[in-house]
């Protein structure tokens, strides 16, 4: 099982009643399996983070053990309900799960989320393999009710993406008596009860650190004593692979730390060694007990580790000898959007109007790179329709009529709702394009609110972008079909034009869906005699688009090459065709 | 298995059916009792990026997730410049590539911004990085069978008949019903044969 797979499991095996989730790499596929797999645990994907830790944290209020699941950004959404939850408290077991993107294989920043435990007052579990994903939803839960708090569960990328065994259990229910019960002073936070709560938060954070001392997650592993290396989660497994003769302090539960255990550990080793991956936190808890460590002035603050990292953080080289430079001169292969994207007749028609694009979070965020290269920035979920805003009214004359601001549908009602009755509630001018492609694309395709479709796909409503935006005040609101990329170019021109906010909503489905297809699904053909070489239609950035040099041109040859669809690829949405000048590309 | 952790790295290109490879090759050695561990990277990547698993097969240990660099036992390439970079950081004297000849070009290429590297020097580079390469036309014979996506299968057919793992015929199929489905066991199987047959003319050249 993945690591996914085996907080997915724990879920189900802990008596997990509700879980809730945004998708987000890499913690999408937890509320995926759940959904699959377990039809005892009620689960349904929430438009944000925030949103759905304050479902779980409904269940919990209610007597069910929950679960909220969200990358490391996605806690930055739900951190007003995560601060406060701390002084309610919980009834049901709740726990949190974050995982986090050392080294940003998807993420904008690769912030650390045990930050947010010590800073919420909160206990954090690290798992480093599946099996103790598994068994720490678990223990999650139990510590989640036994000190009313609710408990981050912190997942890496190594630990979620990662596959090894896992034993299986029954499912067991929760303690807790269902049920509405009337507990103000608890629940309600108003300065007078949240006075009362405040000492009641502290206190819980020193009797969960004297639970520590005797957390079975929380072990010494005694080897040789000349290094004693405290670690947790998937650095752990890297340290040890590279050391495996020394002795070890594995941390289960990095907030609150066992402090005894700390010091008994440090009393028995000659050298102490901090293995953690992005901030010291770990180091600084321990450099504060007064005890003299070494850390990250040896495994640095940036990126993830691993086993042949740990290595030369300690002695300087590495048993992994290189075998010389070498020169492979292979051409990089960076991610772009796919053959047929609707996106991409979308950025066509952008760029035809020369406009600055602020961006935001989704596959058309890949319409940053080249050649594509229409996104000038794309700050976090939601962002781009408040900057493109912010531009618009402080820079007048300066950005009127050239500033757009693009969203997809999933984010649009992720975060971007609120932003876009600011731009109608304030005024300005700025064009906002929903790029709607029906479908969450860049995490693998799951239903949001305005899909139709539940986590399970059960038929459900589907929430109208147009009506919505009505209701806002906006009176230019217009759908367009983007393949039509001479209308789409046409339409945005006209809006830029436009003295008032307006909205257009490019709609087509990712050419991923099986589900609402539009595409013809037949190749289109490009005949090579008519073509001039004017790479029009190569410039969209299309995979299925292949350029052909000629080497040796006839007499009176003036172009350089010519352009050729791969028929294996092409889906043929017309978006080559729309730009091409010397109308060659045809239907096959 | 001639060494304890066995490394492996399938490599290829977003689409090519490389995380379900290395999943039905772990669940193969997991049914035999070898503990398995294998660290993927998706996710942005899967839009046309490289991608790499890597699976490590213990039978005394659950290792980490990720191979050190210049630690590849054999290395699995859908796509043969991504075996050439594989192989440049976790390869070694005594690695064993298979390798799908057919290239994947990235949008840089097929738009002419950069070149691809030339087939026999890409092939004489791959060979130096090894004790051994194979290269099969996997790509083309699936194309044959109707769907590209089986060349994955049939890299797991090669490698099973280069007698590298433990990987049969049967062992797979019961792989396939518990990954995927039973109804998708015949069509694979189909590929993993002509795996066998693929290769079967290199290895005779070697004796």
């Amino acid at each position: 099982m993945s690591g996914n797979e085996g907080i997915a499991q724990g879920a189900y095996e802990y008596g997990v009643r509700l879980a809730s989730a945004y998708p987000g790499t890499p913690s999408t596929e937890i509320l995926e399996y759940i959904g699959e797999r377990y039809p005892d645990i009620k689960a349904g994907w929430a438009p944000n983070e925030k949103v759905a830790l304050e479902v779980a944290a409904g269940a919990a209020y209610g007597g069910s053990r929950a679960m909220a699941c969200m990358k490391h950004v996605g806690l930055n959404v739900a951190a007003d309900p995560f601060m406060t939850l701390s002084y309610t408290g919980v009834n049901g077991g709740l726990v949190i799960v974050v995982c986090d993107d050392p080294e940003m294989h998807s993420s904008q920043n690769e912030q650390d989320t045990r930050n947010f435990a010590k800073f919420g007052k909160v206990p954090c579990l690290e798992p480093s393999d599946s099996q103790e994903a598994k068994d720490l939803i678990g223990e999650a839960l139990r510590i989640s009710e036994e000190f009313d708090t609710p408990v981050i569960l912190r997942s890496a990328t190594r630990v979620s993406h990662s596959m090894s065994l896992v034993e299986t259990k029954p499912r067991t229910e929760g303690l807790r008596e269902l049920g509405l019960k009337k507990d103000p002073m608890k629940f309600v936070m108003l300065p007078a009860m949240a006075r009362k709560r405040h000492p009641v938060v502290e206190q819980r954070l020193k009797d969960v650190a004297a639970f520590a001392e005797t957390f079975p997650y929380n072990k010494v592993i005694m080897g040789d004593d000349s290094l004693g290396i405290i670690s947790s989660g998937i650095t752990f497994q890297y340290a040890r692979e590279a050391f495996p003769n020394v002795s070890f302090l594995k941390l289960g539960m990095v907030w609150p730390l066992p402090e005894k255990m700390i010091r008994d550990f440090a009393s028995k080793v000659k050298r102490i060694v901090i293995i953690e991956e992005l901030d010291p936190f770990i180091e600084e808890a321990i450099r504060l007990m007064g005890i003299k460590v070494e850390g990250k002035e040896l495994t640095g603050l940036c990126g993830e580790l691993s086993p042949e990292k740990v290595e030369k953080a300690l002695t300087g080289s590495s048993k992994a000898k290189s075998i010389g430079p070498i020169d492979i001169d292979v051409p990089l292969r960076p991610p772009n959007m796919c053959p047929g994207c609707p996106h991409r007749a979308t950025f066509t028609a952008l760029k035809k109007n020369k406009v600055y694009v602020a961006g935001d979070i989704g596959c058309y965020t890949l319409g940053a790179l080249p050649p594509v290269g229409m996104l000038d920035n794309c700050l976090c979920m939601g962002a781009g329709i408040g900057i493109a805003s912010g531009l618009d009214r402080s820079l007048g004359d300066l950005a009127r009529g050239k500033a757009v601001a693009v969203i997809g549908d999933s984010t649009f009602f992720h975060s971007g709702m609120t932003p876009l009755l600011e731009l109608a509630y304030n005024g300005g001018s700025t064009t906002v394009v929903i790029m709607d492609n029906r479908t969450t694309a860049m995490t693998g395709a799951q239903p949001h609110p305005g899909t139709g479709f539940t986590l399970r796909q059960d038929p459900t409503i589907s929430a109208n972008i147009e009506k919505l935006a009505e209701a806002f005040g906006f009176k230019r609101i217009r759908t367009i079909n983007p393949y039509n990329v001479k209308d789409t170019e046409k339409v945005i021109g006209e809006e830029l034009e436009a003295a008032e906010p307006s909205l257009i909503i490019a709609r087509a489905p990712c050419a991923l869906l099986k589900t609402e297809r539009i595409l013809p699904d037949k190749p289109l053909k490009i005949e090579a005699e008519l073509c001039k070489g004017c790479k029009s239609c190569i410039n969209t950035g299309c995979p299925a688009l292949e350029f052909v040099k000629i080497e040796e041109p006839k007499e009176g040859e003036k172009r350089k090459g010519y352009s050729k669809i791969n028929e294996l690829l092409c889906v043929g949405c017309r978006t080559c065709q729309e730009v091409c000048k010397f109308d060659c590309i045809k239907e096959a | 298995m001639n060494k304890d952790p066995y490394n492996l790295v399938v490599a290829g290109v977003g689409g090519q059916g490389n995380v379900l490879g290395s999943q039905l090759i772990g669940t193969v050695l997991v049914n035999q009792g070898y503990k398995v561990t294998i660290g993927e990277t998706y996710g942005a990547s899967q839009r046309g990026g490289s991608v790499m698993s890597h699976v490590r097969i213990s039978a005394k240990r659950q290792y980490g997730p990720l191979i050190p660099p210049r630690f590849a036992d054999l290395v699995i390439a859908l796509e043969p410049s991504e075996a050439a970079r594989v192989l440049a950081r976790y390869g070694n004297r005594n690695t064993v590539a298979i390798v799908n000849t057919r290239p994947v070009y990235s949008i840089d290429v097929t738009g002419g911004a950069v070149h691809y590297p030339e087939t026999n020097g890409l092939m004489e580079k791959i060979r130096s990085l090894t004790s051994k390469a194979y290269f099969l036309d996997a790509t083309d014979r699936a194309l044959q069978m109707g769907n590209p996506i089986l060349a994955n299968i049939i890299m797991i057919g090669a490698v099973s008949a280069a007698g590298i793992l433990p990987i049969t015929e049967s062992n797979l199929e019961k792989a396939i019903s518990e990954v995927l489905s039973s109804e998708k066991v015949s069509v694979n199987l189909k590929a993993f044969a002509v795996g066998k047959e693929l290769i079967a003319s290199q290895i005779s050249r070697d004796c």
